[in-house]
């Protein structure tokens, strides 16, 4: 699961992936899933993964990419087998080829749905997206908001790790006795946790009311985005591309084998 | 030993050390020098990457915290934010019970730590209503009250006043005349230099000083090299060559006197 | 006229029987270095959250008096308003910074005030110079040590171009060189920059070299409000305050009679100055 995680994480670069627009970028992934969505063919899903394993490596994040899909082989492997149950129930039938070949598809069109997202996450950094949600007309509250829970997420880590500690050597022990008493051991863990979540978000609230925070109904920014050549030249090199798909899927009739 | 964090963080690198029994020991260094690190090795809440810690003639990696902790009792830098009950006397019995001790030296050494501690009229108020000061001490008598044998404190003057440190001197003290082992991190120098502990000094994750106050606190490179600034006392008698006064770590008093003799000359 | 004008306050939080704050009168005037000193809850964060405004705006509580910042009366005026006048600076740097990197969270407070990109721009350039930490701009906040978080705060505060700087204890969580060098910094915004400083601190001995004055407070009132040497030779020790060694060694001197101290020293350089002077 942390493989997975990790995936999903921003990994520095100043690769043209990297400094391609987030919305291009959001949208170069979503016309992949799209196109993975449309058809169920182990070799169209193979053509869109090979695509994505060119992305990721002229983004440089390889080992990274393939880290987050192998993090997700369970996940693969519970689709795959739902897939397959779901069949055998509903043909009726134990066994058949056919069977076997759908669920392996679906569960392959996973792989290149997350692998697309993990390509966007690993190159996007929290800002960019950021940036994005105020350019998609997003009110800046949720933004903030949205910068905030990356931005504090690892202090709260943190904050949790100490309290641990500082129980543990009181004696405590969470991985003693029956589920009932166990649930009652995290109680000198979670009051804390809640104190300081509570005092941190006092202390952040007149911190931002320093800072002016909501001191004009429009606020400017620094930096914004704006779509540069590289960004035009990368959505002209997609839609076409996506279209074709699109119309091949519409037009051209394919047996499954 | 040395430890490695799980993020390939090398904290301590190297260390080796013993202390004795009823010795004060104050580990100093900047920030990130690998202190607090250290302490935690101290009841196994971090177990050496390399290298053994031994605890009473135990080793660390052979006991879990709980066992450990009742021999080793640590007061964490914010230790005072880490209350949930209901009252003063609730808050101090948690470990006891988490110990498993007898209800009739449970209720003993509960009134015991809060009368060492000062807070025994306070015992049915909450611990949330205490004054900064009083959730410190109270952080104290949490940890006094299961009479662990080793005392840790991390950072235990961080936030407080003068008033406030001259009184944990007078603990750090007593303590230690009880027979305790005290061992603390620290980098308020005027602190320490007030204590007088022996000293480890850490940079790095590694020990780069180790010996009295005396001679480590008089040490300007050595300490200069560990980004600590030392105590004003020895910053003004290393500048007092011209009359014949060495660097030194005195009382005001008797720096005073020494000043004042050759002055008269 | 003062710069910070405080009369006859007094201010009780909401719920609470006490005054943490007593018949304070103080008068800041444009470029000043006070420190402001006293035991743990003496009333001293109260007093610097009434000379910007978070009381009684951001606090609930009675009260009374009033406090006037570069004439507007803080009880009529938002808090945006006087925070561009007299910043504030709080004690845990963590708790200051919520963007994702240097440069942003210096340009938040400037973003929020809706002004314009070039301006924000130039002032964010501008604080980082001052502060010294150019090199940090793209930094993530995680990346940071201790020390320059609260030079980050520092400077996002200054980036609103505010006439006094206010700090509650900004290097109580700090080790001692990256606390000397937030105060020397700090400094050269008094005397560079002629900011006015307002700043509650246990440590004296690295302050008062800066200071032209020094308020002790107890039990919320002002107990010494006077130019360092002077209110050191008063006995300020019961107030919980830490007389710098270097002026008590004098102090003990001067006792003794063996009056050879002209000035009462507040750094190591200015006793062996006076020392030697007396020597000649």
């Amino acid at each position: 699961m942390s493989a997975l995680l990790q995936g999903l994480q921003f990994h520095p670069g100043k690769t043209i992936i990297h400094r391609l627009d987030p919305r291009v970028k959001l949208v170069i992934s979503i016309l992949l899933l799209a196109t993975t969505l449309m058809y169920l063919e182990v070799t169209v899903i193979t053509l869109v993964i090979v695509v994505e394993a060119l992305i990721a490596y002229a983004a440089r994040v390889v080992g990274r990419w393939a880290r987050t899909v192998y993090g997700a082989a369970p996940l693969i492997a519970l689709v795959f087998l739902m897939n397959y149950t779901a069949n055998v129930f509903m043909m009726g039938e134990a066994f058949s080829v056919e069977g076997l070949y759908r669920a392996f598809a679906a569960a392959y069109r996973l792989v290149a749905l997350l692998a697309a997202f993990s390509i966007f996450f690993l190159t996007t950094t929290p800002e960019e997206l950021g940036m994005a949600l105020t350019k998609l007309k997003v009110p800046y509250i949720y933004t903030f908001a949205f910068i905030s829970a990356i931005r504090f997420a690892p202090v709260l880590a943190q904050e949790l790790q100490s309290i641990l500690d500082a129980q543990r050597s009181r004696g405590l022990e969470l991985d003693k006795g029956g589920p009932l008493t166990r649930a009652r051991r995290y109680i000198p863990v979670l009051v804390p946790l809640l104190v300081s979540v509570l005092r941190r978000s006092y202390e952040l609230a007149e911190a931002m009311e320093v800072k002016c925070f909501g001191a004009k109904k429009e606020r400017t920014y620094l930096k914004t985005l704006r779509l540069g050549r590289r960004d035009y030249a990368a959505l002209s090199l997609a839609i076409p591309l996506f279209t074709l798909a699109a119309y091949i899927r519409v037009m051209v009739p394919i047996e499954l084998p | 030993m040395e430890h490695v964090y799980p993020n390939g963080v090398k904290a301590l690198d190297g260390v080796s050390l013993r202390i004795g029994e009823g010795e004060v020991v104050a580990v100093m260094g900047e920030n990130g020098a690998g202190k607090t690190t250290l302490l935690k090795h101290l009841n196994g809440l971090l177990k050496p990457t390399r290298g053994r810690v031994i605890v009473d003639g135990k080793d660390t990696r052979e006991a879990t915290v709980a066992e450990l902790s009742r021999k080793v009792g640590i007061v964490f830098q914010n230790a005072e934010d880490m209350f949930f009950s209901g009252s003063v006397w609730e808050e101090t019995e948690f470990a006891l019970r988490n110990f498993g001790f007898s209800e009739d030296v449970i209720s003993k050494r509960v009134e015991w730590a809060l009368r060492f501690m000062e807070l025994w009229d306070y015992r049915s108020k909450s611990p949330f209503m205490l004054s900064g000061g009083e959730k410190k001490r109270l952080a104290l008598a949490v940890i006094l009250a299961w009479s662990p044998e080793i005392i840790v404190l991390d950072e235990p003057t961080i936030g407080q006043d003068q008033l406030q440190k001259e009184k944990m001197i007078e603990v750090i003290r007593l303590l230690n005349t009880q027979g305790k082992t005290v061992i603390l991190s620290s980098h308020d120098i005027e602190f320490v230099a007030e204590l007088r502990p022996r000293i480890i000094l850490m940079s790095g994750g590694r020990i780069v000083g180790d010996g009295r106050a005396e001679d480590i606190l008089t040490n300007m490179s050595l300490l200069e090299s560990c980004r600590l600034i030392p105590p004003q006392i020895v910053q003004l008698t290393s500048r007092l060559g011209f009359m014949g006064i060495r660097a030194k770590l005195a009382s005001p008093e008797d720096v005073a006197k020494e000043i004042a003799e050759r002055i008269r000359v | 006229m003062a710069l910070i004008e405080v009369k006859g306050l007094s201010f009780r939080y909401a719920g609470s029987e006490e005054y943490a704050v007593r018949d304070v009168d103080i008068e800041v005037e444009r470029g000043e270095f006070i420190v402001l000193a006293g035991r743990s809850g003496c009333g001293k964060s109260t007093l610097l959250r009434c000379m910007n405004g978070l009381i009684p705006h951001f606090y609930e509580g009675d009260m009374e008096g009033r406090v006037v910042v570069d004439g507007m009366d803080t009880r009529e005026t938002p808090p945006h308003m006087i925070s561009q006048v007299a910043g504030m600076v709080f004690q845990n740097p963590e708790n200051q910074l919520f963007a994702l990197n240097v440069e942003a969270d210096i340009a938040f407070p400037l973003e929020n005030l809706a002004f314009p990109r070039e301006e924000i721009r130039e002032r964010v350039e501008w604080a980082l110079r001052v502060m010294g930490i150019e090199d940090l701009r793209d930094r993530s906040p995680a990346e940071l040590s201790g020390g320059q978080k609260q030079k980050v705060a520092v400077a996002s505060v200054l980036a609103m171009r505010p006439k006094a700087l206010l700090l509650d204890e900004p290097t109580s969580s700090l080790d001692p060189l990256s606390a000397k060098q937030l105060i020397e910094t700090i400094a050269e915004l008094n005397r560079r920059h002629g900011i006015t400083i307002i700043i509650a601190e246990h440590r004296l001995d690295l302050l008062l070299p800066h200071a032209s004055r020094l308020i002790v407070m107890e039990r919320g009132r002002v107990a010494v409000d006077e130019e360092p040497r002077k209110a050191l030779t008063r006995d300020i020790i019961p107030y919980g305050v830490a007389v710098p060694k270097v002026a008590r060694v004098a102090q003990l001197i001067t006792k003794m009679g063996v009056g050879c101290f002209r000035r009462l020293p507040l750094t190591v350089e200015e006793f062996v100055e006076e020392v030697r002077g007396d020597g000649r």
